[in-house]
């Protein structure tokens, strides 16, 4: 338990003597606030617009899950982890008495804490909102659609986050990880793409793709049945087919599998590797 | 007790055949409580890696070691708690201050802030503290590593190259401090290829060759080993030829005070009858005292140097 807090309190120390990590953090708070500003002063001028919890939680979760945060997640473990190795700081961490595995035990927990900030900036700045927003709510504050989509959105940030790790652990630099992530974001479109226009066959695994499946889950018809039936029906009304999607445990299970590969991965590179 | 064992311990950088380093092959020593044990040797002779392995940085390729007794990763991350080090540069945050650069080195060792200042203050660096560590001379960031070794007040203290970059008086102040903690029964472990420094600081060396260790022990009987003495004659490389050819010699080395050669056996009147022999008259002969810096060049050379190329 007492090493548990040492790893917190210097982890902590490390990122608040940070600039860029200050820079980020209130980046994201600027993003995170705008959509909430834009919603109350909405409903403020139209009250047909509620601006209410429930109601309002998949408009403040979607902006959390498909805006900016999962990369300022990525980019701010590369930032908090490689430069471990190119400073040499790790090495002198573990001379100073942690063992490798505390060491990476730490940047696990940078990466739990980075999760939790990112989603509770947004479900508080969205919260707050509210508050000054004159619509009425239903009787519940949060339902467990709600909760669901939460869920998403933490998968969604752990997926990045973990993927992160691994680069940096891997590159032990933050210039050539944050190249490679940027890259890889590139190649996985195109890897679709081509999968796409392949075949059939093809075209059904895609959905297991990485980026594919983060999407999914941070789509908010995967999360609330209701409003997936709403958009099928009237696309059917309009002769389209419907909107389909993988199950939501399918999802949410390749989304954990490919997070635990890369912390696997990543706990053995730092294990095994000199420092 | 033994504070430091190792036996055949080795490291083999890379896996492909043809480019693997041996950077460490085979070696083995001991350091005792109390002992000032330098560690010596030229540049790539495998002294960083070998306390990396120590400290549990590099993961050794062969061989085993234990820290106070301690060979079992639970114990050694144990033992490492009573060791202070510092390997190669200084390693700190560069965008943090000095002191909160020790705040993460104290934190991790469990020890309060009022130590922090205390070491601050030993190593002069008090003064400096607020500033950014990135600003920081060379020798400034070597004192804070000497800071951070010793928070925990550790009883193994283990130094690379601690006086790299220091001015002389930096110099004498690490030997100062390294006296202090010596008297104060600490046991020290220090690498560097300042021979007089660890001549003068040490009471044990080993010195390495290549990653294998080519003499150690005491630094009186490192230095003392064999018998060497000192000639002059009218004609220098005649002499120094003549003493190449004689059969007890084991080094010849000439030096602005004359020839000095190192002598497998202490009877010096069958070397004077042997150079009279051959029309040599010696108008000097003493015996002389090797410095490190000889033993050292002695042992650590590819080819024991030839009087010809000396001498041209
Ligand atoms: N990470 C590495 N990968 C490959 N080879 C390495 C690595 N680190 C060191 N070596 C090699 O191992 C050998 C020993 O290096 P080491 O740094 O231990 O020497 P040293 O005695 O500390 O030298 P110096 O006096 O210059 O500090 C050298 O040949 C070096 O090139
Ligand atoms: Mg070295």
């Amino acid at each position: 338990m007492k090493i548990l807090s040492v790893l917190l309190r210097i982890e902590v120390l490390k990122a608040v003597k940070r600039k860029v990590f200050w820079v980020a953090v209130g980046a994201f708070v600027v993003f995170a606030t705008i959509p909430t500003v834009e919603g109350v002063r909405n409903t403020r001028r139209n009250p047909n617009l509620a601006y209410a919890l429930p109601e309002s939680w998949p408009d403040i979760l979607g902006t959390a899950a498909m805006g900016p945060g999962p990369f300022f997640v990525a980019v701010l473990m590369i930032l908090l982890c490689a430069p471990e190795f190119s400073w040499r700081t790790g090495r002198q961490n573990v001379i100073d008495g942690l063992s490798k595995e505390r060491l990476y035990a730490g940047k696990a927990i940078v990466l739990a804490g980075l999760i939790l900030f990112f989603i509770a900036t947004p479900v508080l700045i969205g919260v707050g909102g509210t508050l000054f927003s004159p619509s009425e709510g239903g009787p519940a504050v949060i339902r467990s659609t709600d909760l669901s989509y939460m869920g998403g959105l933490a998968l969604i940030l752990l997926f990045f986050g973990s993927a992160s790790l691994l680069l940096s652990a891997l590159l032990r630099s933050s210039g050539p990880a944050l190249g490679v992530f940027f890259l890889c974001l590139i190649a996985e479109e195109a890897v679709t793409g081509l999968m796409w226009r392949t075949g059939e066959r093809l075209r059904a695994a895609t959905q297991y793709l990485p980026f594919n499946v983060l999407e999914a889950l941070g789509d908010d018809l995967v999360h609330y049945p209701e409003e997936l039936a709403k958009v099928n029906t009237e696309l059917a009304e309009r002769g389209s087919g419907p909107w389909e999607f993988l199950d939501l445990e399918v999802l949410a299970i390749a989304a954990l599998t490919y997070s635990s590969i890369f912390l696997a991965i990543s706990f053995l590179s730092m294990r095994k590797r000199d420092l | 007790m033994h504070i430091i064992q190792t036996s055949d311990l080795t490291k083999r950088y890379g896996t492909h055949v043809g480019k693997s380093v041996l950077a460490v092959d085979r070696i083995s020593f001991t350091v005792e409580e109390g002992q000032v044990f330098g560690f010596l040797g030229p540049n790539g002779s495998g002294k960083t890696t070998t306390i990396g392995m120590l400290l549990g940085i590099i993961n050794p390729t062969g061989g085993a070691f234990s820290l106070f007794g301690a060979s079992d990763p639970k114990g050694l991350l144990a033992a490492r708690s009573r060791v202070g080090a510092t390997l190669e540069t200084p390693n700190f945050y560069p965008y943090m201050n000095g002191r909160d650069n020790l705040r993460i080195a104290a934190a991790i060792k469990g020890v309060g802030r009022c130590r922090i200042e205390e070491c601050l203050e030993l190593v002069g660096l008090a003064g400096r503290a607020k500033d950014c560590f990135k600003t920081y001379s060379l020798g400034m960031k070597q004192r804070l590593a000497l800071a951070a070794t010793m928070l925990n007040d550790p009883e193994l203290i283990i130094l690379d190259e601690p006086a790299n970059g220091l001015d002389p008086q930096g110099m004498r102040e690490i030997r100062e401090i390294i006296g202090i903690l010596a008297s104060r029964g600490k046991t020290i472990f220090l690498s560097s290829h300042l021979l007089w420094e660890v001549e003068r600081t040490c009471s044990h060396v080993a010195i390495v060759r290549k990653g294998r260790i080519v003499t150690m022990g005491k630094v009186k009987e490192v230095v003392s080993e064999g018998t060497s003495v000192l000639l002059r004659a009218a004609d220098r490389t005649t002499l120094a030829g003549a003493m190449e050819r004689y059969p007890e010699v084991t080094s010849v080395r000439c030096t602005d005070d004359g020839i000095v050669v190192g002598l497998s056996s202490g009877d010096l009147a069958s070397v004077t009858r042997y150079l009279a022999g051959q029309g040599i008259y010696l108008s000097y002969l003493a015996p002389h005292r090797q410095s490190l810096e000889e033993v050292f060049i002695d042992l650590t050379q590819d080819n024991a140097d030839s009087m010809t190329k000396i001498a041209s």
